[in-house]
C-alpha cells in the first residue's frame, strides 16, 4: 500500500521521458537543458522553462524569445549567397543588411524597389540567388524579378504576413519562401492581454468617469476563469495563450491542421468547422490568422451572431478577415461587448469609418508590434540565422507554404 | 524521498481513538491503515486527497512563525479548498470547541449572507449581527459567551467599536476581519486592550484579491507601455499615426511590499519576461523565491535602489506605522527616468505631493492609482486633470462576488479550523499592522 505511490510516480516519469526522446530530432532538441519538462506537461511558472514544446513542424519556426541559439553556424559553407534586396534604400531598419557585416560567403548586390533598379550588367552577371523583401509595394516587382533572375532560389520577407506579396506568379515559382514568424509574437500577446483587461476592468467607463470627475465604484471582471478563443493558433496565438494561461484563463484554439496538434497552453483545439462553437464559448476572441483566400471574410455576420453578448473581439491578423461592416453593426447594437482592433480593412482607417466614434472599440494604428527594434531584429534574424543556414545548405527556418499563403 | 503530508492519523490497536496525543489530531476511526511504531505517528499520503494540513497548537499563540509560513496563508487560486470542512464533515465528533459568533457589520451588507443567511459548519452558531456594541448589550448574549468576532469594513467607525466589543465580551478569542487591510481598525485603545488578551488571534482575507489586483497591475503597465492615452487621444481626433510602442518583456518591475498581492503580480510579470525586484520587511523569507530576481529589506537606501532600477513600480504595501509616507520625495528623486508608478496598497504609503511633483516634472512617465490618501478623491484634486494618471475608484479588486467570497472563506475555511482546534489561516499581527 505504501509502495503504490512510488510505483505510480516512477511509471509516469518513464512515460514522459520516452515521449520526449521519440520526438523528431530537431536542432532545438540538442540544445534543450537537461531538466526540460516533457511536452505533455504544462510548463511550470518558473521563467526558465518558457521554451516551446511544439510537435514536428514547429521546430522549423524561430521564436525570438524562446528559441535556443540555433545551430545555424555549424557545418561547412557549401555555397555563396548573392543577395538582392527589394527594399527602400532609406529604410533604417535594414541597416544591418545594407552596412553589414554579412556572414562569410554572402554579399549584397543591390537594393531597389523595381526591376529597373536591378537591370545592370554587374548584377545580372553575378546571378543573384537570394532575395530579401521588405518594400511595401513588392507584389508586382517580385514576380518580375523572379522571371528576370532564374538563379534565385530563396526569397525571405522581413514581415510575418505575406499577403502583401502573395500572387500567382509567386505561388507557381520554385523558390523557397521564408518569413518573420515568431518575431512579433510576444509583443502582440502583450497587446492581446491588454485588450482583454481593457474591457474586463471597463476602461471606457473609467475614462468617462475621469472626464466627469466622478468617483463611482463599479464591479470589475476578472480574466481568471474566463475563456480566450484563439482563431489561428500559430506562434502569435500560442504566445497569447501562454500569457492567458498564466492569468488562469481557459484557452480554446482553432487551427487548419488541428488533427495531430497538441499544446500545453491550449485546452481544446478545433478544426475549421469548429469556428461557431469557439465563438459561442469564448469571452475574449483573438483573431491571429494570416490573410488567405480561406480566411478572408471568415468572421462574417453569421459567425458573429454566435458570440456571447459579453464577447470581446481582438484582431491582430489582418483587417479583411473580419467583415468590418458586420462587426460595426454588432458593436453599435451591443450584440458584442467590444473590440480591440490593431488591423483594419483599409489602413489608414478612413475618417468616415464609424469605428473612430464607437466607445466600445480600442483602436490602434497597426502598431502593436512596432517596437523600436522589431524590424531591425527581423533583419538581423535573416542575417544571423537564415543566411548562415543557406550558406551551409541547411534547412531554412520559418518556411512559408506558398500555396496555403502562410 | 519525503512524502508531502496530508493528514495526521492516530489509531490505537483496539480501534478506539487515542485521547492523548502530541498535538491535536484529526481522528478518522474508520481508516485502520496505519500502525504505530516506536511511539511515533506514522505519516503517509492518501491516494485521493493530498493535503498540506498543519495542526500545531503553537500557531494559536504566535502569528509569526517563518518556518511554517507557507501553510498559514490562503491564496484563492492556489490553496486547496475545503480541507477542513471535509474533515469536519467526515468526523463531526472531532470538534474541539464550539464557535459562537458575533458579526459587526452594516445591516444591508449582502456580502455577509454566507454567514448571516448561510449554512454554518457543525459546531458554529451566529449569535447576533449588529452595528455597534449597544446592539449586543444583552445579558442573554453575554451568557452564551461568544468567542468569535467577525468584523466587516461596512461597519461604521469600526475602530471605535472594536475595543468596546472586546471589553464587553472577554470571552472572544478570535477576530476575523473580512477585508485584507486592517488599518481601518487602528485606534489608540486597541493596543491596550490587546495587551490584556495575549491569547487573542486576528485573521484577515489575505490572498482573496491577489489575482484581480495582479491583473490590474499588468494592465496598468501595458496602459503606459502601449501608450493607451495616446491611442485614445488619436482616436478622439481621428488621427492615424503609427508610433513606436514599448514591450514589457525585458523590463524591470519593482514591488514595494512583497506580500501575496505583490507575489501574484510578480508571477504574471515573470511570464511576460519581466525582471522582478522585491522589497519586504523580511527579505530572508523570499530568498528561494524563484519568481523574484532580487529581494531587498526595508530602509531608505533599499527603497531608493529599487526605484533606481525599476521601469514599473508596484506599491502593494499595507498602511502601517512603518510604511506611512514611505514613498516620499527622496524615493522619487531616485526614480529611473520614464518610470511608471502603480499604487494599489494604501494611499497614505505614498507622499501624494511628492508623487504629483514627479509627474509634473516628467521624472515619472505616468501613474496608475487605485488608492488615495483621501477617498473618494476630491474633485478639485490635480490628479483628475493629468492625462498620464490612470484613476480608478479603489475598485480594481471589486469583482461582483469578491466580498461574498471573503465571507465564504471565513465560513468554509477558518471556521471549521477553529472548531477542530486547528491553526487558523491568514493570521495578522495588529501591532505591526498587517
Amino acid at each position: 500500500m505504501l509502495v503504490t505511490p512510488f510505483i505510480a510516480t516512477a511509471f509516469v516519469r518513464s512515460i514522459s521521458t520516452a515521449r520526449h526522446s521519440s520526438s523528431k530530432a530537431s536542432t532545438f532538441a540538442r540544445h534543450l537543458p537537461s531538466l526540460s519538462p516533457s511536452p505533455s506537461l504544462p510548463a511550470p511558472a518558473s521563467r526558465k522553462f518558457h521554451h516551446c514544446a511544439f510537435t514536428q513542424r514547429a521546430d522549423m519556426y524561430w521564436n525570438r524569445e524562446t528559441s535556443m541559439p540555433s545551430a545555424s553556424y555549424e557545418g561547412e559553407i557549401i555555397r555563396e549567397a548573392r543577395i538582392i534586396a527589394l527594399s527602400d534604400p532609406n529604410d533604417a531598419y535594414n541597416l544591418p543588411l545594407y552596412n553589414g557585416p554579412l556572414p562569410e560567403g554572402s554579399k549584397l548586390l543591390a537594393v531597389g524597389s523595381s526591376v529597373e533598379d536591378f537591370d545592370k550588367d554587374e548584377i545580372i552577371d553575378q546571378k543573384p540567388n537570394v532575395m530579401f523583401v521588405s518594400h511595401p509595394n513588392s507584389r508586382g516587382p517580385l514576380v518580375e524579378l523572379l522571371q528576370k533572375f532564374p538563379s534565385l532560389e530563396w526569397v525571405h520577407t522581413r514581415s510575418a504576413g505575406i499577403d502583401f506579396i502573395a500572387s500567382e506568379g509567386l505561388a507557381k515559382s520554385n523558390v523557397a519562401l521564408t518569413n518573420a514568424k515568431g518575431m512579433f509574437s510576444s509583443t502582440l500577446a502583450e497587446y492581446c492581454m491588454m485588450a482583454c483587461s481593457y474591457f474586463a476592468k471597463d476602461l471606457p467607463r473609467l475614462m468617462k468617469q475621469k472626464n466627469n470627475l466622478e468617483w463611482e465604484q463599479y464591479p470589475v471582471l476578472e480574466l481568471r476563469g474566463s475563456t480566450l478563443g484563439v482563431v489561428g493558433y500559430g506562434d502569435i496565438g500560442r504566445a497569447s495563450a501562454k500569457l492567458a494561461k498564466a492569468y488562469g484563463m481557459r484557452v480554446v484554439g482553432l487551427k487548419r491542421n488541428a488533427a495531430s496538434f497538441s499544446d500545453p497552453y491550449c485546452d481544446h483545439l478545433y478544426g475549421i468547422d469548429g469556428l461557431n462553437s469557439l465563438m459561442a464559448e469564448s469571452d475574449y476572441i483573438l483573431i491571429s490568422t494570416p490573410l488567405t483566400e480561406q480566411t478572408r471574410g471568415m468572421i462574417s455576420a453569421d459567425v458573429l451572431s454566435h458570440c456571447k453578448q459579453s464577447a470581446v473581439i481582438i484582431n491582430v491578423g489582418r483587417g479583411p478577415i473580419i467583415d468590418e461592416n458586420a462587426l460595426i453593426e454588432a458593436l453599435k447594437e451591443r450584440r458584442i461587448k467590444g473590440a480591440g482592433l490593431d488591423v483594419m480593412t483599409i489602413e489608414p482607417l478612413p475618417k468616415t469609418s464609424p469605428l473612430w466614434t464607437l466607445d466600445n472599440v480600442l483602436l490602434s494604428p497597426h502598431n502593436m508590434d512596432m517596437t523600436l527594434t522589431f524590424m531591425r531584429e527581423s533583419t538581423e534574424f535573416f542575417i544571423n540565422e537564415n543566411l548562415p543556414r543557406y550558406l551551409r545548405g541547411k534547412q531554412l527556418l520559418n518556411p512559408v507554404d506558398k500555396a496555403a499563403g502562410y | 524521498m519525503t512524502i508531502s503530508m496530508s493528514v495526521f492519523i492516530s489509531i490505537s490497536r483496539t480501534g478506539r481513538s487515542i485521547t492523548k496525543a502530541a498535538s491535536p489530531c484529526v481522528m478518522l476511526p474508520s481508516m485502520s491503515l496505519l500502525s504505530r511504531r516506536d511511539g511515533d505517528l506514522h505519516r503517509f499520503s492518501l491516494n485521493t486527497v493530498l493535503r498540506e494540513y498543519t495542526t500545531s497548537p503553537l500557531l494559536h499563540k504566535k502569528a509569526w512563525d517563518p518556518s511554517l509560513d507557507q501553510y498559514k496563508y490562503w491564496n484563492r487560486e492556489e490553496s486547496k479548498k475545503g480541507e477542513a470542512s471535509y474533515v469536519l464533515d467526515m468526523s463531526p465528533e472531532s470538534i474541539q470547541k464550539e464557535a459562537r459568533i458575533l458579526c459587526l457589520a452594516a445591516e444591508d451588507d449582502h456580502a455577509n449572507n454566507p454567514l448571516t443567511k448561510g449554512v454554518l459548519p457543525f459546531g458554529a452558531k451566529l449569535l447576533k449581527s449588529g452595528l455597534a456594541p449597544d446592539d449586543f448589550d444583552h445579558d442573554s448574549i453575554k451568557e452564551q459567551m461568544p468567542n468569535v468576532l467577525f468584523v466587516s469594513p461596512s461597519c461604521p467607525h469600526a475602530h471605535r467599536q472594536l475595543p468596546k466589543m472586546l471589553n464587553l465580551f472577554p470571552t472572544i478569542d478570535w477576530i476575523h476581519v473580512r477585508s485584507a487591510g486592517i488599518d481601518f481598525l487602528e485606534s489608540d485603545e486597541l493596543p491596550t486592550v490587546l495587551n490584556t488578551r495575549p491569547n487573542l488571534v486576528m485573521t484577515n482575507a489575505k490572498g482573496q484579491f491577489s489575482s484581480s489586483l495582479a491583473e490590474y497591475v499588468m494592465m496598468a503597465c501595458a496602459y503606459f507601455a502601449k501608450d493607451i492615452p495616446r491611442l485614445l487621444r488619436q482616436k478622439g481626433a481621428k488621427v492615424w499615426h503609427d508610433f513606436d510602442i514599448t514591450e514589457l518583456r525585458g523590463k524591470t518591475m519593482g514591488i514595494v511590499g512583497y506580500g501575496d498581492i505583490g507575489r501574484a503580480a510578480a508571477k504574471l510579470a515573470s511570464v511576460y519576461g519581466m525582471r522582478i525586484v522585491a522589497l519586504r520587511r523580511n527579505p530572508a523569507k523570499s530568498e528561494f523565491d524563484p519568481i523574484c530576481d532580487e529581494v531587498y529589506g526595508t530602509g531608505r537606501d533599499a527603497l531608493q535602489k529599487l526605484m533606481s532600477v525599476s521601469d514599473y513600480v508596484v506599491c502593494s504595501a499595507p498602511s502601517t506605522v512603518e510604511t506611512r509616507g514611505m514613498v516620499n520625495a527622496d524615493a522619487f528623486k531616485a526614480s529611473k527616468k520614464g518610470q511608471v508608478f502603480i499604487n494599489l496598497g494604501r494611499g497614505p504609503v505614498v507622499d501624494e505631493n511628492a508623487l504629483l511633483e514627479s509627474l509634473k516634472n516628467n521624472t515619472l512617465r505616468g501613474a496608475a492609482l487605485d488608492v488615495f490618501a483621501t477617498e473618494p478623491l476630491p474633485p478639485d484634486h490635480e490628479f483628475w486633470d493629468m492625462e498620464n494618471v490612470l484613476i480608478s475608484p479603489h475598485n480594481m479588486d471589486k469583482t461582483a462576488t469578491f466580498m461574498h467570497e471573503a465571507t465564504e472563506f471565513f465560513v468554509n475555511e477558518n471556521l471549521p479550523r477553529f472548531v477542530l482546534g486547528d491553526a487558523l489561516l491568514n493570521p495578522v499581527d495588529p501591532s505591526i499592522g498587517y
